[in-house]
């Protein structure tokens, strides 16, 4: 973390919303993109985000300057998108998907038109078919490049839980995109 | 050497293998390297896991949606004495309205030790209260207003309270303040004789006490039972008597 990123930090913890603003405008992006993964939704994901940085603003005065910035965020993101799943019906999205998905079961082949589109759509159901736990170590370990150790700390679980968490997420998800490996 | 398994190839395709012979074996090995060569094209499929773009003003986006909303948060994050600071600054919970608990606390101290409703103008007035200002104000209406003021809050606090499924712990921290302030109302109320004042004070202050420290740990029906009392009249007689209070020539 850099000097100029833990004086922003540290203004932010004093109640410096400009210095919190800088923290909301630089890691938006980033946790979009692990709220709709963890989500596969998009309006859910922004929700996430959302109730993700008042939950950080709360907490910015408990933050450790010795830490990583970025896995906090990502912890506080991880554990608000667990809440939101669990009160929100997670893969309504999917249902648009369903076709797609059943042509591929039934004919073992991947369509011949759009098939990048069909790859992204048969990773995202995947995904989502993975368990919570699953998904999201896979996720912070394939998508947002964490350490096993860091993934584990995000989780709040052991190294050991988490690679096992990875294993399993690994197997399915090869079991799930074999198909598509020759297209 | 031990026999390579797919759990092996995954942690040498993430690099985090603590083996370093593992990969100079799988190079050596057609069958590792036809294993692993698949289990890299299969996740590399997990790539096309692309989420949305979003554009440039996202960010800004973001933060116009929540910024309204971090100043309702900022009590939780400062800790009690910063919420009680915070206080002086949300405006259903008014810097008047924290004056005038200090003011009729004095008010309750000075009656109950003089037995009459004479008003030192000395240096000791709150701050923001001329001697002034409190040389005209009779101590009846001077106790009406406050009392008044604190009704206004406990209606807001109540109203939010028969209109939501869980209680906050912001509700409940606004329920304990409002329990103190209550009970410094009625000890001035006695102290002045304002018996019927006294009496609706006292009537307020089981469901306060309920409020403050039940309504959140409590079970969904003992909420749903305050919440029925509430709205079965106490909330009715609160705003009547704040009506009451609120005009200037109307003592109770």
């Amino acid at each position: 973390m850099s000097q100029i990123e833990q004086k922003i930090i540290r203004k932010a913890a004093k109640g410096d919303r400009a210095a919190f603003r800088q923290l909301v405008l630089e890691h938006s992006h980033a946790m979009f993109r692990l709220a709709w993964r963890l989500s596969g939704d998009e309006s859910a994901a922004e929700d996430i985000v959302q109730e993700a940085f008042i939950k950080a603003w709360r907490k910015i005065g408990e933050f450790r300057m010795d830490a990583s910035f970025k896995s906090w965020l990502h912890r506080i993101t991880v554990n608000t998108a667990m809440d939101y799943l669990r009160k929100h019906v997670r893969r309504k999205q999917f249902e648009t998907v369903g076709p797609a998905w059943e042509t591929l079961d039934q004919a073992g082949a991947v369509p011949d038109t759009g098939t990048q589109i069909d790859i992204s759509r048969q990773t995202q159901v995947a995904m989502m078919d993975l368990s919570d736990a699953e998904r999201t170590a896979l996720l912070l370990k394939h998508y947002e490049g964490h350490s096993i150790e860091e993934v584990a700390r995000i989780m709040e679980i052991t190294t050991g839980a988490c690679k096992q968490n990875i294993f399993r997420a690994v197997r399915k998800m090869r079991v799930a995109l074999r198909p598509l490996v020759a297209t | 050497m031990k026999i390579i398994n797919d759990e092996d190839l995954t942690l040498l395709y993430y690099g985090e293998h603590e083996d370093p012979a593992l990969a100079a074996a799988v190079a050596e090995s057609e069958e590792l390297s036809a294993r692993y060569d698949a289990l890299c094209a299969e996740l590399k499929l997990a790539d096309a896991y692309q989420p949305p773009q979003r554009g440039d003003d996202y960010g800004a986006d973001v933060w116009q949606r929540i910024s309204s909303r971090l100043g309702e948060d900022d009590t939780k994050s400062k800790g009690r004495l910063g919420a009680w600071l915070a206080s002086f600054v949300q405006p259903r919970f008014s810097l008047a309205g924290a004056l005038s608990i200090a003011l009729v606390a004095a008010l309750a101290f000075m009656l109950g030790r003089n037995g009459g409703p004479e008003i030192s103008t000395d240096a000791n007035a709150p701050a923001g209260v001329t001697p002034v200002s409190m040389a005209g104000i009779d101590s009846d209406r001077l106790l009406n207003r406050s009392v008044a003021a604190h009704l206004e809050q406990v209606n807001i606090v109540l109203t939010q309270f028969v209109n939501t499924s869980q209680t906050s712990s912001n509700e409940t921290e606004h329920a304990t303040d409002m329990l103190v302030a209550n009970r410094l109302y009625r000890q001035a109320a006695e102290a002045q004789g304002n018996q019927k004042l006294a009496a609706f004070l006292a009537d307020l202050e089981p469901l306060l006490i309920e409020l403050a420290y039940q309504a959140q740990s409590g079970s969904p029906a003992t909420r749903e039972r305050m919440q029925q009392e509430v709205k079965d009249g106490l909330l009715f007689r609160v705003r009547v008597m704040n009506n009451q209070l609120s005009k200037p020539e109307i003592s109770v």
